[in-house]
């Protein structure tokens, strides 16, 4: 930029001034007069009130002190009693204001007037929004047909209570958002090692090396922030060695000791070659390998022969003498060492195979559950389960409704296929259908869920359209055309309710919309796993008052199921959301008022969660098994009602791990019985019992003029849900395409040139794969970067929504005006959005998720974000 | 509702992190400084969102900005945050007409917003580039380590919400300080030192290339040239 182009834009800013046109200045001398969110002047902190709560700004959830003077939350900072952050937050907690405050938020109920879909609305009272659900919901139930009542949501935050609700309406029909999220990633997990963990949770303060599949937990991951500074810690005081394999220079790339380019699907064979040189060294740790693994030193041997670094560095790219060092350095590090993975690994064709590949590395170092290495730490929602021995036992005080019988799941799906698909694909858990892209079934090439099983089976709509995790305004799934046919068709969905902060691109498409209270002005239970090893919970807790008419999800499940009566009723016996977390909490060994008060608790004497597996079982536990001193064999199972509880380890009955078999699957039958159920060939690699690395099916021989479109996310925001978090939208508010400038030479391209995208229908055994040819398309600039692998090109995918409502508050003639924030709105985004497409900037970036297909995964359903193959013209 | 248990492990007398905040606690440095250690940053952005946001910093200014920068020899991008360097001889201070920026009897500089004239000689004598007009306030604004922080006790708000440790705050003229071990032990030096200006901010590992390229950043759209006035101001 030009001096001469400074110069006059701050002329103009003292133009402005000398024109008096200060709106700002305005509310600065309101500032006194009452809640306003102008210039409020300097915060006091001597005068203003800190309380601990739990950030939501993303799926992290760290223990956060919020500041409030006049009412009014002005910042936030890190809670140092939370064991996982110690302290620290990100950017992102700073959000929470900027969507508390968003002058776009909706205040009150609203119902639509217009048609559907045309931004027509009326502001009705709760009583009339809930009278109205009643006699729609009432019947369904009376009727026997209450499945016909589909929930749809984010990722349950509320830890259980919107279930609760839905179990006691009696639907099964529980739609979350886990196969556009992490089902490939999570699957490996369940299947080695019986539950997901809600992830591994490596140690890294102790850590000496650790290899990356595609992981970025210094810009995003669930659990990043806890992640980073331990990792940053453990590489620059203490000299671990961080080893990044990725398509782009992400911040963890970047900050990492080595960094390589790798083609996008083929980590997994990078780790196969990893495997196959610590197995060529004898550098394998045989006895902690033969005591957890059900799979042969030998049968993996002989499964890696192929797998040589010649044969990887072919497919990857990575140089065969890089992949046998980087082993030998890993397996030598053992066991304070371990692997991490995350998209880049796992959102491929082949991604739940590549994790499993990567998973069997630490198995073969024997690092697992070792201090520095790859931990599996005790479980959320502390009710006894693996590693919660001896944690007060918090569950929902609500008397509970029984879990209603499960969906017969549509057409091709027979009780076989269900079952067998039930354990492998547990990553869809907590409903048993994600969103967008649940269920794959290559027989009939149809799409269960939001399609033809909406299509079929639901007659009654989509209450809580949440949208993930309840804060997200607007984010649109892949194929988005498809996407909002769908909610705009009457017949299909009779009746669509939304639930949320704002208006968003779902809300868009809704009959009703309820206003629902932000994370500042709600309760929440809260435990995850713990990257210090010791187990902890924190209070979510409200610093202010719900703004308008807004009420927290629990509170509006609770109205609505006294609305609805018949019984539902009895299980919502609370009358505030403070006196059920109170009870939720009864058994924790501090009082209510002090628990608030740090808003973390955790036993600290307790020893962390090293090797869980080789845990004695206790006298309590053994109670009731098949164990007698003396007379079950080394390796027998120790079973209590049919069901193995521990395993016998020299002599001593142990805990193992929480699989049937209580040991380590490296080999597992649930993916050809899977596959055998829904009709996938035993010839597709997602098939196989063992881990293997197949190509992406069209990655094969893909042409020179083809490449592979990826997205990516930037550190400032989370997903598409923080495209209105003002601050971050004004670091982070384009999309360009990135690419190597070698690959722009190619395509005859300089920087900043306008290029369309085209991307086409992929080619396995996936959704309309029979299709070819161009999914969609759409059009950004270009923009170069060195490390960049030069068959992709990449894209955030946080901005351009097409109904979200911006930081430039410029949505009027969509948005539901009757329903937004007045007095508390934010009211310096009226003039101060400059990159607004209004003053002349460029606008809130591109739309992509039009040209993405749905793609599941076969078996798992994730959808393969990373596999698109698209072509680059020039425009 | 339940009976409580009231055996508390955990003492209610305890005073909180938090809760540890007044004159009392009040930071006194004979000369306060900041260290910023690019070997731990990983450009999160935390601290300069951090920053606006307690200081109310108008969309289009930064008082902190965070820089990626790709590296000239390498595939990798580095972090860097910059900000006011509170120089020993802050060429600001001699430039205001209307003796708005003062120094802090701790050596920070800063601008009394009650005497600034909206000069803009200070912007223009800046060699970082740290001070920009907020047109809402109609001021020049620019960091002061969050005076109304460290006079309670509190670190500056990018320090303090650094997830990495990469910002530390402290006392440079104390040589027991944690700030000057660490500005001894890892070697750190000022940006731009050929100004000679003395600044109070000091980097590790910080590079020449890097003070040339400031005025970019992978995150930084061309395209936005015309718009981003204070996030380009740099150049000078």
């Amino acid at each position: 930029m030009s001096d001469l182009t400074r110069r006059s834009i701050l002329k103009l800013g003292s133009a402005l001034i000398a024109g008096g046109f200060s709106p700002l200045r305005v509310s600065a001398q309101n500032a006194t007069s009452g809640k306003t969110f102008g210039v409020l002047g300097r915060l006091d902190y001597s005068k203003a009130k800190a309380t601990p709560t739990i950030c939501f700004a993303c799926t992290n959830h760290c223990g956060v002190i919020g500041w409030v003077q006049d009412g009014l939350v002005r910042k936030i900072d890190g809670n140092p009693l939370d064991p996982n952050t110690e302290g620290n937050l990100c950017s992102k907690a700073q959000g929470m204001i900027s969507y508390t405050y968003y002058p776009e938020r909706i205040l009150y109920p609203l119902r639509r007037v217009g048609k559907r879909g045309e931004g027509k609305w009326k502001r009705i009272t709760w009583d009339e929004a809930y009278t109205e659900l009643a006699e729609k919901m009432r019947p369904l139930r009376e009727n026997g047909t209450p499945e016909e009542f589909v929930f749809h949501y984010g990722r349950d935050k509320t830890k259980g209570y919107t279930k609760h609700f839905t179990n006691a309406f009696g639907t099964p029909h529980r739609l979350n958002r886990r196969s556009i999220c992490s089902s490939n990633r999570r699957a490996p997990l369940m299947s080695f090692y019986g539950r997901d963990f809600e992830w591994e949770t490596q140690d890294l303060s102790n850590t000496k090396y650790v290899i990356n599949w595609g992981g970025n937990p210094y810009e995003a991951y669930q659990g990043g922030l806890f992640m980073a500074h331990r990792l940053q810690s453990a590489r620059v005081d203490h000299g671990a060695k961080l080893v990044t394999f990725e398509v782009r220079p992400s911040a963890t790339a970047s900050k990492s000791d080595e960094f390589h380019t790798v083609m996008p699907g083929t980590d997994g064979a990078v780790a196969f070659a990893m495997i196959h040189t610590i197995l060529k060294e004898g550098l394998e740790d045989k006895e902690f390998w033969n005591r957890w693994a059900n799979l042969s030193l030998d049968e993996l041997r002989k499964s890696v022969k192929d797998y040589t670094p010649e044969w990887a560095e072919k497919k990857s790219g990575v140089p065969a003498a890089d992949i046998r060092r980087i082993a030998i350095e890993f397996a030598n590090a053992a066991p304070a060492c371990c692997t991490m993975s995350n998209r880049g690994s796992a959102k491929h064709y082949n991604g739940m195979q590549s994790d499993r590949a990567i998973r069997t590395l630490d198995v073969l170092v024997g690092n697992v559950g070792k201090p520095g290495g790859y931990c599996l730490s005790s479980l959320r929602g502390w009710s006894g389960k693996y590693g919660q021995e001896g944690l007060p036992n918090l569950k929902l005080p609500e008397p509970k409704a029984s879990d209603p019988k499960p969906w017969g799941i549509g057409e091709g799906f027979d009780e076989v296929a269900f079952k067998s698909q039930q354990r492998a694909a547990h990553a869809r858990s907590e409903g048993r259908f994600s969103s967008v892209i649940p269920v794959f079934n290559p027989v009939k090439d149809i799409m269960v869920s939001d399609d033809e099983c909406i299509r079929e089976r639901i007659s009654m709509g989509d209450l809580g359209a949440l949208k993930p995790y309840f804060a997200d305004i607007g984010a649109q799934g892949v194929d988005a055309l498809q996407c909002s046919e769908h909610p705009q068709d009457e017949k299909l969905i009779p009746f669509h309710v939304a639930i949320d902060i704002g208006y968003g691109e779902q809300s868009a498409l809704a009959d009703m919309i309820l206003p629902e209270a932000t994370s500042l002005e709600r309760w929440d239970y809260h435990s995850t796993n713990c990257y210090g090893l010791v187990p902890y919970t924190g209070i979510r807790q409200p610093l202010v008052d719900p703004q308008g008419e807004s009420k927290s999800i629990q509170v509006i499940l609770r109205e609505l199921a006294h609305k609805i009566g018949g019984g539902m009723e009895k299980h919502f016996t609370y009358k505030d959301d403070e006196s059920l977390y109170r009870d939720w909490y009864k058994e924790l060994p501090i009082s209510w008022e002090e628990f608030k008060r740090r808003g973390i608790w955790q036993e600290k004497d307790r020893p962390k969660d090293y090797e869980l597996y080789e845990r004695p079982l206790t006298d309590g536990e053994l109670a009731g098994t098949n164990f007698k001193a003396g007379k079950l064999a080394d390796g027998a199972l120790v079973e209590k009602d049919g069901k193995a509880v521990g395993i016998m380890k020299d002599g001593k009955a142990v805990r193992g791990f929480p699989t049937p078999n209580r040991v380590i699957n490296v080999y597992d039958e649930i993916f050809p019985e899977a596959a055998t159920a829904v009709g996938l060939p035993l010839s597709d690699g997602n098939a196989s019992p063992l881990a293997t690395w197949h190509e992406v099916p069209e990655h094969v021989d893909l042409p020179d003029d083809r490449f592979i479109f990826s997205t990516f996310k930037w550190n400032v925001h989370t997903q598409g849900r923080s495209g209105h978090w003002k601050y971050s939208a004004e670091i982070i508010h384009t999309n360009p395409i990135f690419m190597h400038p070698d690959t722009g030479k190619t395509l005859g391209l300089v920087e900043g040139d306008e290029v369309e995208v085209s991307v086409y229908r992929p080619t396995g055994f996936t959704y309309r794969a029979r299709e070819k040819g161009v999914m969609g398309s759409f059009k950004n600039h270009v923009r170069f970067l060195k490390g960049m692998h030069k068959r992709v090109v990449m894209c955030s995918h946080h901005v351009g929504q097409s109904e979200t409502s911006k930081p430039e508050a410029s949505k009027a003639e969509t948005s539901p005006a009757e329903g937004k924030s007045k007095k508390l709105a934010d009211r310096r985004l009226k003039d101060g959005v400059w990159w607004a497409k209004k003053r002349g900037g460029i606008g809130g970036g591109v739309h992509i998720n039009d040209a993405l297909p749905i793609n599941p995964a076969p078996l798992i359903g994730g959808q393969n974000w990373y596999d698109n193959v698209c072509s680059i013209e020039k425009v | 509702m339940a009976d409580f248990n009231t055996d508390f492990p955990m003492s209610e007398k305890e005073v909180l992190p938090w809760e540890k905040v007044g004159k009392e606690y009040r930071l006194n440095y004979k000369r306060a400084g900041m260290l910023v250690d690019l070997d731990r940053c990983i450009g999160c952005h935390s601290c300069s969102v951090s920053c606006k946001t307690e200081n109310e910093v108008p969309l289009g200014n930064f008082r902190m900005r965070v820089r990626y920068l790709e590296q000239p020899d390498n595939k990798q991008i580095s972090f860097t945050p910059l900000i006011c360097m509170h120089c020993v001889d802050a060429p600001c201070l001699k430039a205001c007409p209307s003796k708005a920026i003062r120094r802090e009897d701790d050596g920070r500089v800063f601008i009394d917003e009650n005497r600034c004239d909206l000069e803009k000689e200070c912007v223009e004598a800046c060699p970082y580039g740290a001070i920009s007009i907020n047109v809402e306030k109609e001021v020049a604004e620019k960091c002061d380590f969050c005076t109304h922080r460290t006079e309670v006790g509190l670190d500056p708000a990018c320090v303090s919400n650094c997830p990495t440790d990469a910002l530390v705050f402290g006392d440079l003229d104390d040589p027991e300080s944690r700030i000057s071990k660490l500005v001894d032990k890892k070697k750190a030096k000022a940006w731009k030192a050929e100004e000679k200006t003395n600044p109070s901010v000091l980097y590790v590992s910080h590079e020449k290339w890097m003070e040339e390229k400031a005025n970019t950043g992978v995150q930084l759209d061309p395209k936005d040239e015309d718009v981003t006035y204070e996030q380009n101001n740099l150049k000078k």
